[in-house]
């Protein structure tokens, strides 16, 4: 077995970028060293933004969590602990130019507001300080995330941008609070207006394919909405009048977004169709009942043109509304989805 | 979707033509057959507009939508599908009126009735297809359409430049709308199709003549000027494409703000415009053509603004501040009209700016017709006591095809005493080397963009009369460049004239068949490029024979 494995990574337009990869280096840390920036969190197995598939050759996979990796045994592999075993050639579920060329570069953000978003949850605004290299821009593609530091720590978590790219260096989360969690204890008890945070991003590669002909379904659960706020808000802005459906999950009815969100996005996208559904709703609860897979199965269903899907929540979420979409004759390629895994 | 309309289409063993989910530059197949439909409407505009031409009522703003239509299917300019779905239901509601207007109702493409939604619109694309009817009329008669279509599409676009800012002259709208009433007979008569073709090139000779009225009439006539190539410190803004009136809105609406102000791809001859010029913060020049623009872009630490072609898929790295106007368009991107400027104005000064000053570096532009007019006896001069041996008009647009170096080496394995002149983007190809000195002349003198072939033809023309000579006697020899239909316009006018002597590449259109090169060749002289070292031999033996 040679010493250093020669990887090649195909993206989904086609580009292929080649690197070797010395031994005992996993293929994510290759590719950095190689100056390409792959969309990548935990670096630890945890977080699943690395998800890949491996396309000839053999690997090993270091020890990771079942739900960063929900198709082991199909080629599906995490590059953060994905180690070669001689030449491997992997598909990147996502473009070129979705890659980064350079290192992320941390800043700093003051806390402009935090109000409460629903049961359990918070909007978070925050304002980018200008800096001399980067500006003051907040200049994201809807549907990308940031990277937050819990301040005095070197704990870092993934928020969603719910807002759109704009001059002013706005960003907006919409934040559910995870009991015990550190981000959440530090944003629920500690965090005030006024008070500066790191962060670096954008960071991510779930956003629209604009230039898509077909009608498309948003489907969201638990803390997932902010991506597709993000992304409802960017179609109203360019008026785009393909039919769009949004199909958002809650246990309980208060954990559903603030009814005025809703309000917004069919005001300003007047062909969007919202289906809410809540596994265990209380009596006289006229919405959907049940989870997003099975009202993403009902919904398609009923259709002749299949959608493209966009899926952001929890890993089961996504894996059971992935399964069904596929069941109802979706390809493959058209599903694009964020797992928000812990 | 099916597209062969430009140089870079895709070639394989079963012929050519961009006919995948995609084409080369990155139009999708829904925008390829939504730009058919808006093509085939626009012939149905045309069959009416040429009844009102005729008539002496012609409709000027359905005039001004056709050019603005035709436009937006060049090659890298539009790939906003939803763009599209409106401007053919505006087409529709133009036909209706002019429908009343006329006072009659005209069959083939006039009758056409658009489907209110995408998938039917998509449906309907078949029968506007630029092949359509292939198995009837054959190859040859389908490429000559398609010459008839593509030249006619670069002088709309030209025409189009001319009227926004200001400059409409009848028989222009006229011209277009008798070819887009030629174009929906559904011609198959090879000599009526040639014909119309030279017509148009002859018409095109017209358009580029109002639209240097128009440059030159509001901005004053091109000085040579030195532009620097290197960055300032300081916010800036990058204008790319052609339309130096947007150029002029937009160091208007930065006038005083400390942002700077950059010329990107075509618009380096706006800094030899006198009223251009003149404003301080219009700053350099930065990048190269339109082909590099993904790094360029990148790199480049403000907003850019496409005025029009080429536009190539906007990377995210820049997607959120690169913004369209006029007929450009991508979807997800912003577009502008004047009004919306400030929102320019407010990415500049939110985006970092350029950090350091680089140490400068110049290029020298501005040799259009008034200067190289003026500097007549001295080149006349020097060609009479043998100084100047020869000229090469290196023009056109440039690519990413690798055959392009051939442009490279013809400028620099021409001898020294040849002068070089050039137009269109190819040149960045050599725009920064120094060829040195001719007759107390710059040995390599840029005469503008494509549309400044005007000023390469008054040149030869009053150098011909000077010699006493014709055009294709003169020491002169055309290598063109061509890469989309402003540049097939060209072509055409160029043969309407009678010019001879003129080489063609990187490769030849797709679109023409053998029996439609054999014509260009044996006819009108036109040569395909072979390499750059045998053709300057072949030019100048033949200059001296
Ligand atoms: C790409 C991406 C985008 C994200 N966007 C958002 C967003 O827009 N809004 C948002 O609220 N969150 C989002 N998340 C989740 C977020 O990054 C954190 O995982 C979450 O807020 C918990 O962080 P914490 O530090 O508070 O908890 P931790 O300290 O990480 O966890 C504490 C405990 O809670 C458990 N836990 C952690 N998160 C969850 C959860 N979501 N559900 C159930 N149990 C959990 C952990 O297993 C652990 O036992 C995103 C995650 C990813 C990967
Ligand atoms: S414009 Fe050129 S590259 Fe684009 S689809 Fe047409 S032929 Fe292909
Ligand atoms: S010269 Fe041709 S290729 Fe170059 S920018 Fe102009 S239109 Fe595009």
């Amino acid at each position: 077995m040679a010493d250093t494995a020669l990887v090649t990574l195909v993206t989904r337009d086609s580009a292929r970028l080649e690197f070797a990869c010395p031994a005992g280096m996993d293929v994510l840390s290759a590719a950095e060293t190689a100056g390409f920036y792959l969309p990548a969190m935990c670096h630890a197995g945890e977080c699943g933004q690395c998800h890949a598939h491996a396309q000839s050759g053999a690997y090993e996979m270091a020890p990771h969590s079942k739900a960063a990796l929900p198709d082991p045994g199909q080629g599906g592999i995490l590059l953060c602990r994905c180690q070669p075993r001689g030449d491997l050639t992997i598909d990147l579920p996502y473009e070129d130019a979705k890659i980064a060329r350079q290192p992320l570069i941390t800043r700093s953000a003051i806390i402009e507001s935090l109000t409460p978003a629903g049961e359990g949850a918070l909007a978070l605004t925050l304002t980018l300080t200008p800096d001399a290299q980067l500006g003051g821009a907040a200049d994201f593609i809807p549907g990308q995330y940031m990277e937050l530091t819990v301040p005095g720590t070197e704990i870092r978590r993934a928020y969603s941008l719910a807002n759109l790219p704009n001059w002013d260096g706005r960003l907006d989360f919409l934040i559910r609070l995870v009991p015990g969690g550190a981000f959440s204890t530090w944003l629920g008890t500690r965090a005030r207006v006024g008070e500066e945070l790191s962060l670096r991003g954008p960071l991510g590669h779930f956003t629209l394919d604009d230039a898509s002909p077909r009608p498309r379904v948003l489907v969201g659960g638990g803390c997932g909405a902010a991506p597709l706020v993000a992304m409802l808000r960017h179609l109203a802005d360019y008026q785009d009048s393909l039919p769009t459906h949004l199909i958002f999950a809650a246990n309980r009815e208060a954990e559903l977004l603030p009814p005025a969100l809703f309000e917004e996005l069919r005001a300003g996208l007047p062909q969007l169709e919202i289906t809410l559904c809540v596994w265990h709703p209380s009596p006289g609860w006229d919405g959907f009942t049940g989870t997003a897979a099975e009202a993403l199965a009902a919904h398609l269903a009923a259709q002749t043109e299949m959608p493209d899907i966009y899926l952001c929540g929890p890993p089961k979420m996504l894996d059971t509304a992935r399964a069904a979409a596929l069941a109802q004759g979706v390809p493959a390629e058209r599903i694009f989805a964020e797992r928000l895994a812990v | 979707m099916f597209c062969f309309q430009c140089e870079q289409t895709a070639r394989t063993e079963t012929g050519a033509g961009c006919a995948s989910a995609r084409g080369v530059c990155g139009k999708d197949e829904a925008t390829a057959d939504l730009q058919d439909v808006l093509i085939y409407q626009l012939k149905g505009l045309g069959q009416y507009a040429h009844r009102l031409h005729q008539q002496g009522r012609p409709d000027a703003a359905a005039d001004s939508f056709i050019l603005y239509g035709l436009f937006t299917t060049l090659t890298n300019v539009n790939f906003n599908r939803v763009r599209f779905v409106e401007l053919i239901a505006e087409a529709a509601r133009i036909r209706d009126r002019l429908r009343g207007t006329l006072g009659e109702t005209l069959a083939g493409p006039a009758a056409f009735q658009p489907a209110d939604n995408l998938a039917g619109l998509l449906a309907q694309a078949d029968i506007a297809s630029v092949r359509a009817g292939l198995n009837i009329v054959g190859e040859d008669v389908i490429g000559l359409r398609a010459l008839v279509l593509y030249g006619l599409k670069g002088v709309a676009a030209y025409a189009h430049h001319a009227e926004v800012l200001g400059e409409v002259r009848p028989e222009i709208g006229a011209g277009i709308a008798h070819a887009l009433d030629f174009l929906a007979t559904d011609p198959v008569d090879a000599d009526t199709l040639l014909a119309e073709a030279l017509a148009l090139g002859q018409l095109n000779f017209t358009v580029m003549e109002t639209l240097d009225a128009a440059n030159t009439g509001r901005f004053g006539s091109p000085t040579p000027t030195q532009v620097r190539t290197t960055p300032v410190a300081g916010k800036a803004i990058l204008v790319s494409g052609h339309d130096l009136g947007d150029l002029a809105a937009i160091l208007e609406a930065t006038k005083d703000t400390g942002i700077n102000v950059y010329t990107h791809g075509e618009m380096l001859p706006a800094h030899s415009y006198p009223k251009l010029h003149a404003y301080p913060h219009l700053a350099g020049n930065y990048g190269t053509a339109w082909q590099n623009q993904h790094q360029e872009f990148a790199a480049f630490p403000g907003p850019i603004v496409m005025t029009s072609n080429c536009l190539i898929e906007p990377q995210p790295a820049y997607r959120n501040r690169i913004f369209t106007m006029g007929p450009v368009g991508w979807p997800g991107v912003r577009h502008l009209t004047h009004a919306d400027l400030a929102l320019v104005v407010r990415a500049a000064q939110a985006l970092p700016g350029f950090a350091e000053t680089a140490p400068e570096k110049t290029i020298l532009v501005g040799f259009g017709r008034d200067t190289v007019l003026s500097a007549a006896e001295t080149v006349i001069g020097a060609v009479k006591s043998g100084a100047i041996r020869h000229f090469f008009l290196i023009g056109g647009c440039d690519g990413a095809a690798p055959g392009r170096n051939y442009y490279t080496e013809f400028a620099e394995q021409a001898p020294d005493d040849t002068m070089l002149l050039t137009l269109g983007c190819g040149k960045y190809r050599f725009n920064q080397e120094n060829f040195g000195e001719i007759g107390g002349l710059p040995r390599l003198l840029d005469m503008g963009q494509c549309n400044d072939a005007y000023s390469a033809v008054q040149v030869a023309l009053a150098l011909s009369k000077a010699f006493e000579c014709g055009v294709n006697d003169l020491p002169l020899s055309l290598v063109i460049s061509w890469f989309e239909q402003k540049a097939a316009a060209v072509l055409l006018t160029l043969l309407a004239l009678g010019v001879r002597n003129l080489r063609l590449g990187p490769s030849l259109p797709a679109f023409l068949t053998p029996a439609l090169l054999n014509v260009l060749v044996e006819k009108f002289g036109v040569q395909p490029i072979t390499n750059a070292q045998d053709d300057i031999t072949a030019a100048l033996t033949r200059q001296a024979a």
